[in-house]
């Protein structure tokens, strides 16, 4: 069965509508335009810098809007904030809220959230924020280095006040060394310069003269010295000589020594003989004691003795 | 006649064998004495050390402790007769285990304590020179010594007078002589020595220097004499 042209259009034009529907829906789908938005409210004591649609931020990431600010009974100013239900649960009981306005830049909510097992915010309760505020911080530092650079640009001035003076210091100086230069130009030598005084001059002079002729006579007794020590009869060659003879006397003196070692040791060895002689001369002895003492035994002598003090 | 010629041999064997035999040891000790006194005077100083010794131990050997003091004495009264000094402590050590009177009153004597020498117990020799002694009379001891027959105990009385009385030149004199008489060097030598320090002390320098001299001739002579011996002996 043929499909008739109608049809044809009419097909078309409901499944377009169809899909532009499906686009739209999954469009506000997207943008959380079915979303459930939880708002929150902070206080501040001041509503300095705080803007509707201002961004809060969480870790750098855009979580929720500054929706709306009012002024409460007690003076505070009480700021709603929206967050979409997604991103509610970095929104805790513990959470910190700080307002942060850089130097550069625009004004943010930052949530600070150190416990995030800690429960949720409840919406009737109203935190209050901090400001952290770069600008004015960046004023109060920069405060006392503008003081010094005032008192840098007053010394600067007084200076070149001073070097500006005719009766000033730089300008006595310079008056000074023209002096000094015209002085130098008109005197002999730096020493007369220095000392002033023409004696002093001629004494140093003289003696720098006589210290001349005393070089050249400890040059001449040098040479003298040189010639009485190195010369073929002088005493170096002499003192060699001895020391030759000496050392040709100790070469025969090792040979007495030598000597007397031999001479030492035959003694050793005759010492022992002598000991034998000694006890030769120990026997001779005792025998003839007992001959003695025989002898009187024959002679009939043996009485007893009288020992009295002479 | 026969039998009488008999009994009389009998007689004599008897009284040979009679006498009690002395020991060796005493024989020995009494021997090496009498070398020392020999040695001792006539100067042989390395001679005389040894006999000394020898005599001690002979007389240590028999356990005698009185004739080891005896000894102790004749070298203290050697000594003296040379006017040497001596050191009395062996003696005192002996004297403390076995004291006899005697020796005690002859060391004193030998040491001038003569007021502590009881003249009973001196040997009969020494007493009339003791006496002198004691009361410092010196033309009686010089009589007392001229009767001293034995030379060395007069040597000795003379030295005892020297040594702790004022010097006299006649007992010096005779000291003198008698160790001259007897060849013996050493007490010859320190007589000759204190008699010219005494003449010196008195003012007769030119006595004292002849006697000085005669001393320095003498032992020149001596000495001379020696190394030639000693010359001779090598």
């Amino acid at each position: 069965m043929p499909i008739s042209r109608e049809f044809k259009v009419g097909l078309f034009v409901a499944c377009t509508a169809a899909i532009i529907a499906v686009s739209l829906a999954a469009l506000a789908m997207g943008k959380g335009l079915f979303e459930t938005v939880h708002t929150f409210t902070l206080s501040s004591k001041s509503g300095d810098g705080f803007t509707e649609g201002m961004p809060v931020v969480f870790s750098g990431f855009n979580i929720g809007v500054v929706h709306g600010l009012e002024l409460s009974d007690e003076g505070l100013v009480l700021i709603r904030i929206r967050i979409p239900h997604r991103h509610v649960k970095w929104i805790r009981s513990g959470s910190s809220f700080v307002l942060y306005r850089p130097l550069i830049g625009a004004a943010r909510i930052v949530v600070n959230t150190d416990n995030l097992s800690s429960p949720a915010l409840s919406e009737n309760v109203i935190p209050e924020v901090t400001v952290v505020n770069d600008i004015n911080d960046a004023i109060a530092r920069i405060e006392p280095m503008l003081d010094r650079l005032t008192k840098i640009a007053d010394n600067v001035e007084r200076l070149t006040r001073t070097l500006a003076d005719p009766r000033g210091d730089l300008h006595k100086t310079l008056g000074h060394a023209e002096k000094i230069t015209s002085n130098l130009a008109g005197k002999k030598s730096v020493l007369e310069m220095a000392v002033s005084d023409e004696e002093s001059i001629h004494a140093v002079h003289e003696a720098l003269r006589k210290l001349d002729d005393i070089m050249a006579r400890l040059d001449g007794l040098l040479a003298k010295t040189d010639a009485q020590l190195y010369n073929p009869e002088g005493a170096l060659p002499q003192v060699n000589a001895i020391l030759k003879d000496v050392l040709q006397k100790l070469q025969k003196l090792d040979k007495t020594i030598d000597n007397i070692n031999r001479i030492s040791a035959d003694t050793s060895e005759g010492m022992k003989d002598f000991r034998i002689l000694r006890s030769d001369i120990d026997d001779a002895v005792a025998a003839i004691d007992n001959l003695v003492q025989k002898l009187d035994g024959v002679v009939g002598s043996k009485k007893m003795p009288e020992l009295k003090t002479p | 006649m026969k039998k009488t010629l008999t009994l009389c041999m009998c007689v004599l064997i008897l009284s040979c064998a009679g006498g009690q035999p002395a020991p060796d040891w005493k024989m020995r000790g009494y021997r090496h004495l009498e070398e020392y006194k020999q040695s001792f005077l006539s100067g042989k100083e390395d001679a005389a050390e040894p006999h000394f010794e020898k005599a001690r131990r002979a007389f240590a050997a028999g356990n005698d402790l009185e004739w080891l003091s005896l000894a102790f004495l004749t070298q203290f009264a050697l000594h003296t007769a040379c006017l040497e000094r001596f050191d009395t402590a062996p003696f005192a050590r002996l004297y403390r285990l076995a004291p006899t009177a005697s020796h005690m009153a002859y060391c004193h004597f030998l040491k001038g304590n003569l007021s502590a020498v009881d003249p009973a117990l001196l040997d009969n020799r020494y007493a009339d020179f003791l006496k002198a002694a004691q009361a410092a009379d010196s033309p009686r001891a010089v009589l007392a010594l001229q009767n001293i027959d034995d030379p060395l105990s007069r040597l000795i009385a003379a030295g005892v007078w020297i040594r702790y009385l004022p010097g006299n030149e006649a007992i010096s004199q005779m000291a003198i002589d008698t160790a001259a008489a007897n060849g013996w060097r050493r007490p010859l030598w320190a007589h000759l020595s204190a008699l010219s320090v005494h003449y010196e002390s008195q003012g007769e320098t030119e006595k004292g220097r002849l006697v000085k001299e005669r001393l320095e001739l003498i032992k020149q002579q001596y000495n001379k004499a020696g190394r030639r011996e000693a010359a001779g002996a090598d």
